[in-house]
C-alpha cells in the first residue's frame, strides 16, 4: 500500500480524496489541516488519522498532497520535500515566483519526486484537443481562444478574494489555460493582458489576456469571476487544417434539472459529464504509478514554474498597461 | 415619392443584398449600376432589371438622389468625393476608410456639398443588439466593466486578399463592425489599441487572424477578435459576438445563432440556415427614410464610420510598434 497524506483539506483536498479512496493500492494515512475540527470530520469521513502537528504528519506518509491555499504552497512544499518525501501539489506551484524557484532548487537537490497538479492535462476533452494539435489534424495554428469562469468562488476565509494569497483571477483561475497553451503550442513570446483585478471591486474579477506566442500563433483567454450564470469552459483552436470548438454549456451529455424543496416554480441545473473516472483519479493515478515504477511524471516542476511565470507576466501586464515579453 | 438609388461597384459582395433590399423596398427605385468592370455593371444590371452605367460620372449625372457605394475598400475615398461633388447623398460599405487622410476627405467632400454621409454597419439595427443595449442602458447589469467581442469569418477572398486594394486583410475588413457596436453600447470612444496579427491560417502577405485590446475613455477595457479564423468547412459565412460584463451581471450575445442547422445529404456539409430579421434591409429602409428627409436614429453616420475605422488603423500601428498605441481620431482634423 502506498501511504499518502493530504494537507489542506477544502475543496481540492476533498477531490483528491475521493480519488484515492477508488485506489486499491492508496492508503490515505494522514491528513492535516489548519481547522482541527474540518480535519477531524474528514479524517473520520476517510476512515483516516488526523495529524495534529506538520511534523505529525509528515512521519504519517510517504507522498504529501499539497490542496492548501496558494501562498501556503512553499512553506509546505519545501517542508514535505526536505522530508524526503514525493510530493504532488495543486497549481499554481507557488504565489511568487522566487517561492516557485526556491521549489524547484529543493526538488533538483532531493531528487523528489514532484508534480504541480495542473489537472487539466487530465481532463479528456483537453487531452484530446491537445493531442489532435499534437497530431497536426488542425494544421499549423493560428489562433487559440480559451474562457473559463463563473462566479465568484467564496471560502471560509474568503482566501481568493486576498490578491496577495490568490493571485486573483488570474493566477488562480485562468493558470490552468494558460499552462494547456504552453503545452500544447509550446513557449510564449509576449503577453498583453487587461484585469479587474487591481479595481478593489468586492468580488468581481475579469480578465483578458492576449499572447504571442513563439510559434507565431496567437491566444486569447478569458477568465471570469462575475459571471452569475455558473462555471464554463470552452476553446476553439484555429489551425489552417481546420478548427476544434468546445463549450462546456453546449455539449453537455446529462443535464440534470431539480425543483427545489416546496418550489414550485424554479430549480438548479446542473450539466454533468459523467466518465469511469474523473480527471483527479487519472491525474493523481498517474502520479501515483510514477512513484511505484520511478518515472517522471508528465508535468515537471519546471512546468509549474513557467506556468506561474505567465501568470505574473499576465498580471504585470495588467497592472502596468504594458506588453510583457518573456 | 421613391427614393431613387443608384449602386457605385459591385466589388463588394453585400451589393447583391442591398440590391435585393432595394428591389424588395417599396420606398425604392433601384435606377442602376455603375462599376469600373463595365462588364459587371452589365452583369447586374441585367440580373437585377436595372440599368447599367457606362461610367461613375454618368450615374451621378443621372436623377439618382442617392448612391450606394460597394467597391473596394481604398477606393471609397474618391468615389464618395464624386458622388457628394455631384449632390448625392451616399451610404458608404465599411470600412469607410483604409487610411485618415481618406476618411476626413470624405466627411470633408459630404458637409462642403450639404449631402448625407452614412456608413454600413447593418449590426446596429439587429433586434438582439437593440435589445442588449436598452437592457444596458436601463442599468440591468450594473455598471459596465469588460467587453469580449468577436467577427470572425470565413477568408472572402478576391481583393480582400490584396493589401493594395483592400488596405490591409482580416483586421482592416472585420474590426469595424464591432469596434462600432462597443462605441454606441458605451456611449464612449476608443482612445488605446493594441493588437496582434498573424498570417498562419493563409500564409499570405495579408493578416488573416487579428486580436485587438481595446480600451475605452472611462476605463472600460474589450478585446475584439477580427480575424478570418473560420475553416472552409464552416457552416455559416461566420458569427459576430459581444458578451458584456457588468457589476451586477452578464449579457451575451450572439447576434447570428437565429438559424436551422441543416445536414444537407445533396452538397455533402452542414449548413445553418438564418431565420432572423434581415438587419440589411432594415438599414436601407432607414437610409431611404433619411435621403427622404426624415430621422435616421440609428443609422451610422460617415463620423461613425471614420472612428470605427480609425481603430482598425490603429490595430495595424500597434502591430508595427510593438505596443500599445493611442486611437488618432483627430490628428489632422
Amino acid at each position: 500500500m502506498v501511504r499518502v497524506g493530504i494537507i489542506g483539506l477544502g475543496t481540492m483536498g476533498r477531490q483528491h480524496a475521493e480519488a484515492y479512496r477508488q485506489m486499491d493500492d492508496v492508503q490515505i494515512s494522514a491528513v492535516f489541516d489548519h481547522h482541527p475540527e474540518r480535519a477531524e470530520a474528514f479524517a473520520q469521513e476517510f476512515g483516516t488519522t488526523m495529524a495534529r502537528n506538520i511534523d505529525e504528519f509528515l512521519q504519517g506518509c510517504e507522498i504529501v498532497d499539497i490542496c492548501t491555499p496558494t501562498y501556503r504552497h512553499a512553506e509546505h512544499a519545501l517542508a514535505a520535500i526536505e522530508a524526503g518525501k514525493a510530493v504532488v501539489c495543486e497549481k499554481p506551484l507557488a504565489r511568487t515566483l522566487q517561492e516557485c524557484e526556491r521549489i524547484v532548487d529543493a526538488v533538483r537537490q532531493h531528487n523528489t519526486l514532484f508534480m504541480p497538479a495542473h489537472v487539466l492535462r487530465f481532463f479528456p476533452e483537453y487531452r484530446t484537443a491537445h493531442q489532435m494539435v499534437k497530431a497536426g489534424a488542425l494544421g499549423t495554428i493560428a489562433a487559440v481562444r480559451m474562457r473559463r469562469g463563473g462566479d465568484f468562488p467564496l471560502t471560509k476565509s474568503d482566501w481568493y478574494a486576498a490578491f496577495e494569497k490568490s493571485g486573483g483571477i488570474i493566477m488562480d483561475l485562468i493558470i490552468h489555460d494558460l499552462d494547456w497553451v504552453r503545452w500544447t503550442l509550446g513557449e510564449v513570446e509576449r503577453v498583453y493582458a487587461r484585469s479587474l483585478t487591481f479595481r478593489n471591486l468586492p468580488h468581481l474579477d475579469y480578465t483578458l489576456v492576449t499572447m504571442r506566442l513563439r510559434s507565431g500563433a496567437i491566444a486569447h483567454i478569458e477568465g471570469t469571476w462575475c459571471d452569475p450564470g455558473g462555471f464554463r469552459v470552452s476553446f476553439e483552436i484555429c489551425g489552417d487544417a481546420g478548427m476544434v470548438e468546445y463549450d462546456s454549456a453546449q455539449m453537455v451529455a446529462l443535464r440534470v434539472a431539480r425543483r427545489a424543496e416546496g418550489d414550485q416554480t424554479g430549480g438548479v441545473e446542473v450539466p454533468e459529464s459523467p466518465a469511469v473516472q474523473n480527471p483527479y483519479y487519472l491525474e493523481l493515478r498517474h502520479f501515483i504509478d510514477c512513484y511505484r515504477t520511478g518515472n517522471q511524471p508528465e508535468i515537471s516542476v519546471e512546468d509549474g514554474f513557467e506556468a506561474v511565470r505567465l501568470t505574473l507576466a499576465a498580471i504585470e501586464s495588467a497592472r502596468t498597461g504594458k506588453v510583457v515579453r518573456l | 415619392m421613391k427614393v431613387k438609388v443608384g449602386i457605385m461597384s459591385f466589388a463588394h459582395l453585400h451589393a447583391d443584398s442591398y440590391a435585393h433590399c432595394l428591389l424588395s423596398n417599396p420606398r425604392a427605385e433601384f435606377v442602376g449600376i455603375a462599376d469600373h468592370d463595365l462588364q459587371r455593371a452589365r452583369q447586374k444590371a441585367g440580373q437585377y432589371g436595372v440599368q447599367a452605367f457606362d461610367s461613375y460620372e454618368s450615374l451621378l449625372a443621372s436623377d439618382v438622389q442617392a448612391v450606394i457605394i460597394c467597391s473596394e475598400n481604398v477606393r471609397h475615398a474618391p468615389l464618395a468625393q464624386m458622388a457628394a461633388a455631384a449632390g448625392k447623398h451616399i451610404l458608404c460599405e465599411k470600412p469607410l476608410m483604409t487610411r485618415l487622410e481618406d476618411g476626413q476627405a470624405m466627411l470633408a467632400a459630404a458637409r462642403a456639398a450639404g449631402v448625407q454621409l452614412f456608413t454600413a454597419f447593418p449590426c446596429r439595427f439587429s433586434p438582439a443588439f437593440q435589445q442588449l443595449r436598452a437592457m444596458v442602458q436601463a442599468g440591468e447589469i450594473g455598471d459596465l466593466l469588460a467587453l469580449r467581442g468577436t467577427n470572425r469569418g470565413v477568408n472572402p477572398g478576391g481583393w480582400f486578399n490584396d493589401p493594395e486594394l483592400a488596405g490591409g486583410g482580416a483586421m482592416m475588413d472585420h474590426t469595424v463592425h464591432v469596434a462600432d457596436l462597443m462605441r454606441l453600447l458605451t456611449g464612449q470612444e476608443i482612445t488605446e489599441v493594441y493588437a496582434e496579427t498573424n498570417n498562419l491560417m493563409y500564409h499570405g502577405n495579408f493578416d488573416d487572424t487579428a486580436m485587438l485590446t481595446l480600451t475605452f475613455e472611462r476605463g472600460i477595457f474589450a478585446t475584439l477578435d477580427s480575424s478570418w479564423s473560420r475553416p472552409r468547412t464552416f457552416p455559416t459565412w461566420g458569427d459576430v459576438t459581444l458578451a458584456v460584463y457588468g457589476t451586477r451581471g452578464v449579457i451575451e450575445m450572439d447576434m447570428f445563432a437565429q438559424y436551422l442547422r441543416h445536414y444537407d445529404d445533396r452538397v455533402g456539409r452542414i449548413r445553418q440556415v438564418f431565420w432572423g430579421d434581415n438587419i440589411d434591409a432594415l438599414m436601407i429602409d432607414e437610409f431611404l427614410r433619411a435621403v427622404a428627409g426624415e430621422s435616421a436614429p440609428t443609422l451610422a453616420t460617415g463620423d461613425d464610420g471614420y472612428r470605427a475605422a480609425a481603430v482598425a488603423i490603429a490595430g495595424y500601428e500597434s502591430v508595427r510598434r510593438g505596443e500599445p498605441v493611442p486611437v488618432a481620431y483627430n490628428r489632422e482634423r
